[in-house]
């Protein structure tokens, strides 16, 4: 028995050398095990071997290479090219049996790697997380950067107010205030309008304001009065229904008179009691009154080109937020994008990404850390889902030329494909557009969770130093629905946890593709 | 190329040549015979025994001489090996230099005793 182990071991040396003393080995072997016996010797023999193993075979293949070397350098002379065998003997069945078996593992544990390779992003998400926490600086103290002052006639009304408009991105816009409107969507999309998520104000800071902050110390009865006066004659002058307006104002009167907030001395807390107030009556999402601890900017400044060139730059190393294109197993595949950045600095890398998925027989388009952003983007990577032009509803503006989709796109195979949105309770504002239309053209599959629910299609007023409010100014028709996901979120057609969305969109697209 | 591996001279190769100094011998007697030389502090196993003999048959310092029967070890052939005049100078020089360095490690002082 040990004899044969022994002679199997022989076979890892080099067959000039097994051929020349491989049967003497054996013999030595045999004599030793003779001679050596009991159990002390016979375990001192096999360590014996085994050392004696790890120290010549490297000098056999060493010794074999180099005769080898000396071997080739002759005919290398002629300059033609020549192949030398190690070993002069054909393979054993036995070995190529063995390669065999080995070389099937090996492809199919590649194969399995390489498909646990979408579920398995550790790395992924802190890159994403890296990305987001460089691409939205402005999130920090949870404000609105500044905006594009206000059209004259909002301007004109009012009184010491400006008003900007966060969210037009209407045809006449420029790429300045696209940039501007960014900006704004961004710091909305991860901080203040959020009806679950508070302005991120650390606990800290709150308390570092109050004494080194003396002219906001503590809310007194004329500045809520002063703030209230000014987010009643906001309210009159912009709101898009003004007779829910005139409830909302009735109520907030009402709610002082009554002395609701008169306990209230912190500005955080009075904002969010008179948002609530607001809601109340008109369930509006949009609107919202914040708070600021930080001087809210006056908002006449315009981006300077630096501005301009960083925030390019900025989507640029983001590459544009998104975060992963790739083909997925079976063909399907595989975009997850965090935010719909402005067509202006980023379509070609879209084009190029959904140049990727061309031939793709399935797309899944990943929101669940979207953030929102442009709907001038949003209809370009719609475009390639259909072969018309399809009307993209949006709530912040009435429609124009660009609400509608630019296909078909040239060269593109997508429009028939099925498609698979995922979706999280984190998916916002310009996601959840692209997911509501889809939805409502049924040309997506929504999997995931119901979005967040916020159109963002609030207009920002700075009210004075700290406090400013979002006001919803403009109602597109619906052409799908009475109401849109304001409030309500988008509702995914297949409901899972988010972490399995992926997950279940790839089994839905796999098994619609094998019915084909 | 056998001069480089043989340089310097590796002791298992050295070993060797003085195993065969008195007599010729098969490849077990050789790896016994080593062991007993050296108080069975080096046991040749196969791999390093069979490639020291390969190097030093082909750098001419050892050859076979037959191949026969061991009375002792039963029936089986085995081949013999024999130190060739080269061999003989190369262990001589080798026991030399060894010989060199034992004078040095004594003047030294590095022995305890004085018995080496």
């Amino acid at each position: 028995m040990s004899e044969k182990i022994y002679a199997f071991l022989l076979r890892l040396f080099p067959s000039p050398f097994r051929r020349a003393y491989g049967e003497e080995a054996l013999q030595l072997f045999r004599d030793r095990a003779r001679d050596e016996k009991g159990f002390f010797p016979s375990f001192r023999l096999w360590l014996d071997l085994l050392a004696d193993l790890g120290f010549s075979l490297p000098r056999q293949y060493f010794h074999v290479h180099r005769a080898l070397l000396a071997a080739s350098a002759q005919p290398r002379l002629n300059g033609i090219p020549s192949f030398f065998v190690l070993e002069d003997e054909s393979p054993r069945p036995g070995a190529l049996l063995f390669g065999a078996i080995f070389t099937l593992a090996a492809v199919a544990a590649i194969s399995v790697l390489i498909g646990q390779r979408g579920r398995y992003r550790p790395l992924d998400s802190w890159i994403a997380q890296t990305q987001r926490a460089n691409g939205a600086p402005s999130s920090a103290s949870g404000l609105p950067a500044p905006q594009r002052t206000g059209v004259p006639q909002e301007e004109a009304l009012a009184s010491g107010q400006q008003s900007v408009d966060a969210s037009s991105f209407g045809p006449g816009d420029t790429e300045l205030n696209r940039f501007q409107a960014d900006q704004a969507m961004r710091s909305r999309g991860s901080g203040i309008p959020q009806p679950q998520a508070q302005p991120p104000i650390p606990q800290d800071a709150t308390s570092a304001w109050l004494p080194a902050a003396a002219n906001d110390v503590k809310l007194d009865v004329a500045e809520r009065q002063r703030v209230l006066d000014a987010a009643i004659a906001n309210l009159k002058a912009y709101y898009v229904y003004p007779d829910v307006a005139r409830k909302m104002a009735d109520a907030l009167r009402a709610h002082q008179k009554n002395g609701d907030d008169a306990a209230t001395t912190d500005g955080e807390a009075f904002a969010g009691l008179v948002t609530g107030q607001m809601r109340e009556v008109s369930h509006d999402l949009n609107l919202e009154l914040v708070y600021s601890k930080d001087p809210l900017p006056q908002l006449s400044a315009e981006p300077t080109a630096e501005d301009l060139a960083r925030y390019r730059k900025r989507m640029e190393q983001a590459n544009c937020m998104l975060e992963k294109v790739e083909i997925l197993p079976h063909n399907i595949g595989y975009l997850k994008l965090n935010f719909f950045p402005d067509t202006s600095v980023c379509q070609s890398r879209a084009t190029a990404a959904m140049a990727t998925l061309n031939d793709a027989d399935a797309v899944i388009f990943d929101l669940r850390e979207n953030t929102g952003g442009f709907p001038n983007m949003v209809a370009l990577i719609a475009s390639y889902l259909f072969d018309h032009p399809e009307y993209f509803y949006n709530p912040r503006e009435a429609p124009t030329e660009q609400s509608w989709t630019r296909s078909p796109v040239p060269g593109n195979r997508l429009a028939d494909k099925p498609v698979y949105v995922l979706t999280s309770a984190q998916t916002i504002s310009g996601a959840e557009q692209f997911c509501y239309n889809l939805k409502m053209l049924k040309r997506a599959t929504l999997v995931g969770e119901t979005t967040q629910g916020s159109a963002h299609a609030g207009v920002w007023h700075r009210i004075d130093e700290h406090f400013g409010m979002s006001i919803t100014e403009t109602k597109a028709i619906n052409p799908f629905a009475k109401t849109d996901w304001e409030g309500t979120g988008v509702e995914p057609d297949v409901k899972e946890p988010a972490k399995d969305a992926l997950e279940v969109a790839l089994k839905l697209a796999q098994s619609k593709l094998q019915k084909k | 190329m056998p001069k480089k591996t043989l340089d310097p001279l590796p002791s298992a190769a050295f070993q060797i040549l003085l195993s065969l100094a008195q007599e010729d011998l098969h490849g077990y007697a050789i790896m016994r015979q080593v062991a007993e030389q050296t108080d069975g502090r080096m046991r040749l196993g196969p791999g390093t025994l069979y490639s020291s003999i390969q190097t030093l048959l082909e750098a001419k310092f050892i050859e076979e001489v037959d191949v026969r029967e061991d009375a002792k070890l039963g029936r089986e052939r085995r081949r013999y090996y024999r130190l060739t005049v080269a061999g003989r100078k190369l262990a001589r020089a080798e026991a030399e230099r060894l010989g060199d360095l034992l004078r040095v490690a004594r003047a030294r002082k590095i022995f305890r005793g004085d018995y080496v």
